[in-house]
């Protein structure tokens, strides 16, 4: 009789939850912890407008792409993702939806939409716009007489000679981290070639050479020398934080392979601190000079989702409504990746827009590869650094690494 | 009458055997073998991790493994030299302390609690605590004592960072082996060594003439473990250099690690995960016959 009757109840209580209103679930696992907050921001003011709508946000940065992988095999794709714009927009085609069509691929801008397109498709969308670059203490500058940045290879030596007569440390150069030496790499490869992105596909070909160019034989590893010369005791062992910490406290004036993320955190260190922002001294034509602006990072949206809509109309919501606008200048402090929005009053992005309005800005040139070729690459150029290799060695691995790991697959 | 009893026992007894080892048996089948059989059946192929089906290329993996893939044979040497000092270092060094730490003195309880400490942390709290020391614990002894050892880029430098995941390792993993050889110093029974002490042994013969033949099981243990542990270093690298400077300090399985999910070439290194495997499986067996040859029997 009682299993009768449990029967009875558990039938009831099965049918009543098939009928009632499925709350909706979006997986969002990304790798921009930096904005862990001011997503968490942007989810609960979602809640307010779709008050069915659960979203299931997860981040991390080490190991993102392995974990991702780990979850697509396992079938638990997420239904928002990060990956790198450009090269892996290709390598992760089979799981993102083209969304070409929604009123969030009109709404972004076009520089940002180049870079997250696969032929007419639009797979990914950017979390912000970026600037990379040169961040200098403007105090410093002003304090040993260099009054403007030196944007040819003369006159970086000069100011690095000035800077260390006066007590400075020149460079902080965050050598330990695999990814500086691709963000000081694409403004030598933009000034390489007009075509910086059929030029990588040369490489990965196996058809070019780096003797062949000399602004990336000579020029980028004279710069590196530079780095080395004038920059932290121990390059090696100089990750993000320290570069910030030396920079923040007034040790080092420049800091390298960085860009528009870093304010926000020299800004915690020192809220005084003046800061500066601009390109890399390529060669002896000041032109060269340019910072570089785009968006390297790329969030896709799974295509076998099973809340396709739901997560689609969360998108479009971010880049459409009134509070997703500004929130990219209001609460996450980064470059609207999107058309007519006014940017955060933040230092780097004033003077980006400035020197870009005045020079040009390059492209994105780190996202003609992916991160697997690039973390090889950061690892060669320790070894160079750290001087097991030569250059010729490092150049001839280099060489060899972009066929290897990026040729036909 | 008792014939059928007798079997009646007999079957319940191997019924029992079975159904209570069957939930292990079952565990390791599933967490182990079936991962290395699948580790097998995607050596023979092409993937990247990311797109759907995985390409069968028969053998290719490993030609190309055999036809010599400098990026491994580093790893494999990095692998080899690491083991070698590992083993000495830590078996010596354990040795040592454990015969230390078995004096009856006050704080001996309190110290071997100290030395075990570190094998239960975990490793991103290891590698963060080392990675402290090596750069700003380095830089404030410099600053005090003066001495160049402390201002040399232990973790930055590619052949000083060989010493320093050594030097970390050991400290590690020290705990564990002065357990094992203070239960097998425990174990050796004292009127042997009273015995030898009647007989004129002066300390260091009784500890090389009598306690270390009979600590020969338990050196055997220590020694094999730490072979095994060494070759398989993975989490220490992972957490201290993470293989740089310069990939300098890739052990094998970190090398497999980059092969399959960094380089997005998963059939490669499964390849290099079933090679390896097979090295260790040959290594191990043939320490561990020679070190079983050479125990001594009480």
């Amino acid at each position: 009789m009682t299993s009768l009757i449990l029967a009875v109840a558990m039938l009831l209580s099965l049918s009543a939850a098939a009928f009632a209103q499925e709350p909706v679930v979006i997986n969002m696992f990304i790798s921009q912890p930096e904005y862990a907050d001011a997503v968490r921001e942007l989810i609960d003011a979602y809640k307010a407008v779709a008050p069915d709508v659960t979203i299931n946000y997860e981040t991390t940065q080490s190991d993102y792409p392995t974990l991702l992988k780990t979850k697509i095999n396992a079938g638990e794709t997420p239904d928002i993702f990060s990956t790198t714009s450009g090269k892996e927009i290709g390598v992760y085609l089979d799981y993102s939806y083209n969304f070409a069509d929604q009123p969030a691929a009109a709404a972004m801008q076009d520089s940002v939409k180049s870079v997250m397109k696969s032929g007419d498709e639009v797979h990914g969308f950017a979390l912000k716009s970026n600037f990379f670059g040169i961040v200098y203490n403007k105090a410093i500058f002003e304090k040993v007489g260099i009054t403007e940045f030196p944007a040819t290879l003369e006159e970086m030596k000069a100011a690095c000679e000035t800077l260390s007569a006066a007590g400075y440390q020149p460079f902080s150069t965050g050598f330990a981290e695999w990814w500086v030496y691709k963000h000081v790499f694409q403004h030598f490869l933009n000034a390489a070639s007009d075509d910086p992105e059929t030029l990588v596909g040369k490489f990965i070909a196996g058809e070019a050479k780096f003797k062949d160019y000399p602004v990336l034989y000579d020029n980028f590893f004279q710069f590196l020398d530079l780095a080395v010369q004038y920059g932290d005791a121990k390059p090696l062992e100089t990750d993000l934080a320290s570069e910030e910490a030396a920079i923040g406290t007034g040790k080092a004036a420049m800091i390298l392979g960085q860009g528009a993320w870093v304010e926000a955190d020299i800004a915690n260190i020192d809220p005084e601190f003046r800061l500066g922002f601009n390109g890399y001294p390529i060669s002896e034509n000041a032109a060269d000079c340019k910072v570089i602006s785009g968006s390297d990072q790329a969030l896709r949206i799974f295509k076998d989702s099973k809340v396709l809509q739901s997560t689609l109309d969360f998108v479009n919501w971010w880049y459409t409504s009134e509070y997703g606008r500004n929130w990219f200048s209001d609460v996450a402090g980064v470059i609207p990746p999107l058309k007519d929005v006014k940017a955060p009053d933040m230092e780097v992005i004033k003077q980006g827009n400035e020197l870009s309005a005045a020079k040009g800005a390059g492209a994105v040139s780190v996202s003609y590869s992916t991160d697997s070729f690039h973390q090889a690459f950061g690892e060669i150029l320790q070894a160079y650094v750290g001087k097991t290799i030569t250059r010729d060695e490092a150049c001839s691995q280099i060489e060899q690494k972009w066929v290897e790991l990026e040729g036909s697959k | 009458m008792r014939k059928q009893h007798a079997s009646a026992l007999q079957r319940t007894a191997v019924r029992e055997t079975v159904l209570f080892t069957l939930p292990a048996v079952i565990l390791v089948t599933l967490m182990i073998y079936v991962p290395f059989l699948l580790s097998g059946f995607y050596s023979l192929t092409e993937w990247n991790g990311i797109s759907k089906a995985p390409v069968f290329i028969g053998l290719e993996n490993f030609r190309r493994i055999f036809s010599g893939d400098p990026g491994f044979i580093k790893a494999l040497v990095f692998t080899a030299k690491y083991a070698f000092f590992f083993i000495i270092f830590s078996n010596v060094l354990a040795l040592a302390l454990s015969v230390a730490l078995n004096q009856k003195f006050a704080l001996a309880n309190t110290l071997r609690g100290m030395f075990f400490l570190p094998y239960i942390m975990s490793m991103t709290i290891v590698g963060f605590i080392w990675k402290f020391i090596f750069s700003q614990g380095f830089d404030k002894l410099s600053e005090l004592t003066g001495w160049g050892v402390w201002t040399y880029s232990w973790l930055g430098d590619s052949g000083l960072a060989f010493w320093s995941v050594v030097a970390v390792g050991v400290w590690q993993s020290l705990g564990f082996y002065i357990v094992l050889y203070i239960a097998g110093l425990q174990a050796i029974p004292p009127d042997v060594l009273q015995a030898s002490q009647i007989d004129g042994a002066n300390g260091s013969q009784r500890f090389f003439r009598v306690t270390l033949p009979l600590l020969g099981p338990s050196i055997t243990t220590c020694v094999f473990m730490s072979l095994t542990n060494s070759l398989k270093v993975f989490d220490i690298i992972l957490a201290l250099t993470k293989g740089g400077p310069g990939g300098a300090t890739y052990s094998a399985t970190l090398e497999i690690y980059r092969e399959a999910f960094q380089n997005n070439n998963y059939g490669l290194g499964s390849a290099k995960a079933i090679v390896f495997f097979v090295m260790v499986l040959i290594l191990t067996q043939f320490v561990l016959r020679l070190f079983q040859r050479r125990e001594v029997e009480l």
